[in-house]
């Protein structure tokens, strides 16, 4: 099968004029203005194929949401080929949006006033959504997210795990094979983060719905996606399986451990040799990170063992968020 | 969970909508419109105290001058006062806020949430500013036309048939004003603020509308150049078809150019928006 979403050099730069401070500044606006330009996305690159669901993660300013307006038909680009669905997204907004579904997180597509059911029903006709199809999707939703509570209550009364599980519903009563998601966990407590979680997999398993998602919460990438695209300033960074990132990219291992009592601090400083450093977590709990190319964790651990008397001993990988974090800072791979 | 086989649309060129599915969805647009409103009905109650004392004040200031001349540019007082009350009655019918609300999408960075559906923006708009207006029928036109007619000795409408003819009108002012709001909305996705383009916009329409005055009042210059205008369509015509001063070909030939200033508006509205979505900035994200 083709990719459903294929995109190519993805260039889309915003020029924005930089504003001069104080009252002649801003008579000097009036007449001069000083142009800077913003590539907001630099010459992207990437495809997906029917059913994946992909998790796109970058700081923020990184370029994610550009990305998501543009693949949405929200904005045109500057530069570069987009392809979603057989449509070119930003030259037939009104045919390609039929056939696909948007949640922003920070925004609701619902209408603020009225009841929930009353959106829905607008959805139904915009959407063109058979009367039959409709009734059962929204009994599957209803039952799935639990809606039947306030399916009568105008949303600006709902809260925002309430409103984000509309929206939701909202996106996927027509049964669009494409899912767009900017931040759809944002703001959400951690049941309310499952539970949409849940769904996700569960429409992407028995629709083969394709979702393309962008968070900051990288449990919601361990969750759901086994591909995930990392941009920074307008570049894709890295693209691949979680796996592959945690092998190409984690840099270091974490030895976690729990003195058996006070006396054992001292010692410490003995085995603090060769890059190894101990951190203090607590009294009894001291850290220890290595790099894994130089050192083993069995080396490590036979240092600990036999420097220390200790309770208990956990290795730990480098945690995602820490190997995102240093990507972030760093501003690329390696 | 339960199968749901529902057949996914195929991708591809859509079939034009038969004019019954526009009617339809653009009448649950208007639906949700009213609906929308209903959460805000208390403003309503302010309403028409503010457009009684409106009426009020012109009918103080106009009998002052007519204190000194029985007709002024054909109106006599009488008609004069019709002209202004019914002016204002009407006008909280025809008034929406289209490009206030489109201003506001893009300033709070929610046009994104518009452009996401598979609809013609412009109708959309319109049809839930009509909703609204249906609305406003009910909780402000009627009780200030009610008010008003008690109060001040406005005329009534010269035929039942004129009376029909001016509700048709009214419903091709609506459109007009509409279709002027949303061209100057589109304005909000280039320039991001344009609450200062919509107040003088606001004051222009009012004086170049005919609602402070007939436009016999104008210097000659003045008249000759907004004939070519749409604004007096908003109100001035209306109000002459009311007071039974628009007869046979011109009656016609009025209400033709209404259809026209609708059409070639919502062409203007259509490419304005055309050529703001390429140059889109979205706020926030």
């Amino acid at each position: 099968m083709p990719p459903i979403i294929e995109v190519q050099d993805l260039t889309k730069e915003f020029r924005t004029f930089r504003r001069r401070e104080g009252v002649l500044g801003a008579l000097q606006n009036l007449f001069v203005r000083e142009y800077l330009t913003v590539h907001a996305v630099d010459h992207v690159s990437f495809s997906i194929e029917p059913g994946e669901m992909v998790g796109y993660i970058g700081a923020n300013g990184a370029g994610k949401s550009t990305t998501i307006k543009v693949l949405t038909g929200i904005l045109s680009p500057t530069g570069g080929k987009v392809i979603s669905n057989g449509f070119v997204p930003y030259r037939q907004r009104r045919h390609y949006t039929k056939h696909i579904g948007v949640v922003f997180g920070q925004r609701t597509q619902l209408w603020w006033d009225i009841a929930v059911i009353e959106s829905f029903k607008l959805l139904k006709e915009i959407y063109e959504i058979p009367e039959r199809d409709y009734r059962r999707r929204l009994d599957v939703f209803s039952e799935l997210l639990n809606l039947k509570e306030y399916l009568h209550t105008p949303v600006r009364k709902l809260s925002l795990g309430e409103r984000m599980r509309c929206d939701l519903a909202a996106s996927l009563l027509h049964n669009p094979p494409l899912l767009f998601l900017d931040e759809p966990t944002i703001g959400l407590d951690v049941v309310a983060k499952e539970r949409i979680r849940e769904f996700l997999k569960e429409i992407n398993r028995t629709e083969g719905t394709t979702v393309l998602l962008t968070t900051h919460d990288l449990s919601d990438i361990e969750e759901l996606s086994k591909r995930i695209l990392i941009i920074d300033k307008g570049r894709i960074l890295f693209d691949g399986d979680l796996e592959q990132m945690k092998n190409r990219l984690a840099q270091y291992n974490q030895v976690k451990f729990f003195l058996k009592d006070r006396s054992q601090v001292p010692r410490l400083a003995q085995i603090e040799t060769d890059g190894i450093v101990c951190q203090r977590v607590d009294d009894l709990t001291y850290l220890i990170r290595f790099d894994r190319a130089k050192h083993s964790s069995a080396g490590v651990i036979r240092q600990i063992v036999n420097t220390l008397e200790v309770r208990d001993l956990l290795v730990e990988e480098e945690p995602i968020e820490e190997i995102v974090k240093r990507i972030y800072l760093k501003g690329e791979v390696a | 969970m339960p199968q749901m086989e529902v057949a996914r649309p195929v991708p591809g060129p859509v079939p034009a909508s038969s004019l019954w599915k526009f009617l339809r969805l653009h009448f649950e647009f208007a639906r949700v419109g009213f609906v929308n409103t209903l959460a805000y009905r208390l403003r309503y109650y302010t309403g028409i105290v503010t457009y009684f004392i409106y009426v009020s004040v012109y009918y103080f200031i106009w009998k002052a001058i007519y204190e000194h001349s029985a007709s002024i540019e054909g109106f006599d007082f009488a008609h004069l006062l019709t002209y202004i009350g019914v002016g204002w009655i009407i006008r909280s019918l025809y008034f929406n806020n289209i490009d206030q609300d489109l201003a506001y999408q893009v300033i709070e960075g929610r046009l994104a949430m518009d452009l996401i559906k598979p609809v013609n923006i412009q109708f959309m708009y319109v049809a839930r500013a009509a909703g609204e207006a249906v609305f406003r029928l009910a909780l402000l036109t009627v009780p200030t036309a009610l008010i008003l007619f008690l109060v001040y000795p406005l005329r009534l409408p010269a035929s039942f048939g004129g009376f029909l003819t001016f509700l048709m009108s009214i419903g091709l002012s609506f459109l007009i004003v509409a279709a002027i709001n949303f061209a100057v909305g589109t304005f909000a996705l280039r320039l991001q603020s344009i609450l200062g383009l919509l107040r003088a916009k606001f004051f222009l329409l009012e004086l170049f509308s005919g609602l402070l005055l007939p436009m016999t009042f104008f210097p000659h210059i003045a008249q000759k150049i907004l004939d070519f205008m749409p604004f007096q369509y908003i109100s001035y015509i209306p109000m002459l078809i009311y007071l039974g001063k628009l007869h046979g070909i011109d009656l016609v030939r009025a209400m033709g150019i209404q259809v026209f200033w609708v059409v070639a508006l919502m062409a203007i509205g259509d490419g304005l928006w055309r050529w703001s979505t390429g140059k889109l900035i979205i706020q926030g994200g």
